[in-house]
């Protein structure tokens, strides 16, 4: 995982909206670019980039209408922690997320479009698609899983 | 992660994320997943077009000159954009505490003098532990009892994040300060000049404003209000609960606590009622230092919804509970001045002989009298001021330390 995938997560966590998710990120991005701000290790700069993603995230709520339920600030902060220690580990999920995105099929791929590109909710894909809500649950559900899994085993290969 | 919740279902998936790593793991998972998606379909619409190459003419003269405007201009913008650093120094300290440093190193030992930085964290581990922190520019804060507090870097503001426990601040207008801003779990609260308190629970946050303004945010809906002076907002993470600014109550001079009626004003772990007691809250062990755990439990009187309490000369606390082993026991009191500051801690020795027999259940009135100052600048007694909290201690595992029933009363007639 990209220290900038991991800070956009980060931000979607808060906002629910990939593309919002990518402007908080180029905002941090510049902010970290502007203001000169230096740390001391890996871990300092991501959990200060992870927390600026937060708080603007959570400006961008309060100027929305009808926003998201946001994630008590404790579980953030502990979802954050775990990013920013991954991180300072030199994770390097992002590629093999990336590969395992390019071998699904077509159709599970428009499934993950809908609901994350073009940011539909999930009662709006299962109206386009003609299914029911459940179906589109589930189905995210194990394509999420089916990812995941996806990852652990491309990381288990040893490198060609 | 429609973000649509029922009232019902959003403490359990919250337990769920905060109590399971693995939820977590998942959590994450999705979000890199989404991230990731959009990601890739972005540059699959955007796939780049076989662009015009154009040689440029190399003048290194015109890239020298352009190069040294540049760096000219970029020193000049970093001067003049560089705030002064984020800081607090520990001015204060009592009792056992922590220091965490950005980079996760811990330190027990903490001392008056120490420096904290954006990403530092301390904590008060102790219901007898307190921290006062110069923030520069005349504005000074206090943590006590478990309290944990983070600087953070945030845009235009000196950031904070209360995760837990108890503060009192005192924001002074300076030339060139900026507003400080707490988050807690369920709001953030902003200062230019104020002095106000922050009790900070995971299910609520209780805001007092003594003096100046303060902006509260509740986190669950970003709703905004300016609590002024001799006000308090109470903060939950459900949009159902009102949010509004009230003004304070008038103070009392007794309170019982009601235990199970207000969970999150207590810290121990609740037991099974048994034929003599329904209500049995077990003392916790805290690691408060290296091989050193003592077994605590404690009410807030903030968080039961109660008006403030004043403290008076003839106040006496009563606490009914059982013990299992000999020996003393330790009950205590924070204490704040009325709409103000942080006062100070004084505890009161309860002796082995005073208890009972071990096992049997047993009540103890203790006259404010008997409670000592545990620091060398407090005076003998605490009367005239407001209780924060009472807490009750043991020091031996096997005491098996439980509460029924805690009381603060006020001076009997005729007194």
């Amino acid at each position: 995982m990209s220290q900038r995938d991991r800070v956009s997560a980060a931000a979607w966590l808060v906002v629910r909206n990939a593309h919002t998710a990518e402007d908080i990120f180029q905002n941090v991005a510049l902010k970290a670019m502007t203001k000169g701000v230096q740390f001391e290790s890996v871990g300092a700069l991501m959990s200060w980039a992870i927390i600026t993603a937060r708080r603007e995230g959570i400006d961008w709520l309060r100027r929305q209408k009808n926003a998201p339920i946001c994630l008590d600030n404790t579980i953030l902060e502990l979802l954050e922690q775990e990013w920013a220690d991954e991180a300072a580990a030199g994770d390097i999920r992002g590629q093999a997320l990336r590969d395992c995105l390019e071998d699904l099929p077509a159709k599970s791929r428009d499934l993950l479009k809908r609901r994350y590109f073009d940011g539909h909710a999930c009662e709006a894909v299962a109206e386009q698609l003609g299914v029911r809500l459940d179906a589109i649950y589930k189905r995210l559900s194990r394509l999420h899983q089916a990812l995941k899994k996806c990852i652990e085993i491309k990381l288990e290969q040893p490198a060609s | 992660m429609n973000g649509q919740l029922g009232p019902d279902e959003e403490p359990k998936v919250a337990d769920l994320l905060r109590g399971n790593a693995e939820a977590r793991t998942f959590l994450r998972a999705v979000a890199e997943q989404a991230v990731v998606v959009a990601d890739v379909e972005r540059l699959d619409q955007h796939k780049p077009q076989p662009a015009k190459v154009v040689t440029p003419v190399f003048r290194p003269w015109k890239w020298a000159v352009a190069a040294a405007a540049a760096f000219v201009l970029l020193s000049a913008f970093v001067i003049a954009t560089t705030p002064p650093r984020h800081t607090a120094k520990v001015s204060a300290i009592l009792g056992p505490c922590q220091y965490i440093a950005a980079d996760g190193k811990k330190r027990d030992e903490v001392k008056v003098g120490t420096l904290l930085r954006v990403g530092d964290t301390i904590r008060t581990r102790s219901s007898s532990a307190w921290v006062k922190l110069d923030l520069n520019s005349g504005s000074l804060m206090t943590i006590a009892g478990r309290s944990r507090l983070r600087l953070l870097n945030v845009d235009g503001r000196r950031g904070f994040q209360l995760a837990n426990g108890n503060l009192w601040a005192t924001v002074a207008q300076s030339a060139g300060a900026k507003p400080i801003s707490i988050q807690t779990p369920t709001a953030t609260v902003e200062a230019k000049v104020a002095q106000f308190d922050v009790e900070a629970a995971s299910m609520s946050s209780i805001v007092r404003v003594n003096s100046g303004t303060a902006n509260v945010m509740r986190l669950a809906d970003g709703q905004a209000l300016d609590v002024v002076a001799d006000h308090q907002a109470v903060v939950s993470p459900r949009r159902s609960r009102p949010f509004a600014m009230t003004r304070q109550p008038e103070p009392v001079n007794e309170w019982s606590c009601r235990l199970i009626a207000s969970s999150e004003a207590v810290f121990g772990k609740w037991l099974q009622p048994d034929e003599k007691n329904s209500v049995r809250l077990g003392a916790t062990p805290l690691l408060i230092g290296k091989k050193n755990t003592i077994y605590m439990a404690s009410f807030s009187v903030q968080c039961s919804s109660s008006p403030p309490v004043l403290i008076e000369s003839g106040s006496r606390v009563r606490i009914r509970g059982t013990t299992r082993a000999e020996g003393p026991i330790y009950f205590g009191i924070t204490t704040q001045r009325i709409k103000g500051v942080f006062f100070g801690k004084y505890t009161a020795k309860i002796e082995p002989g005073t208890l009972g027999q071990a096992g049997e259940p047993w009540q103890v009135e203790v006259p404010l009298s008997q409670f000592k100052p545990k620091a060398r600048h407090l005076p003998g007694s605490p009367a005239g001021m407001e209780l924060t909290d009472i807490w009750i201690v043991s020091r031996e595992e096997n005491a098996e330390l439980e509460i029924h029933s805690v009381k603060f009363l006020p001076r009997e007639v005729g007194q």
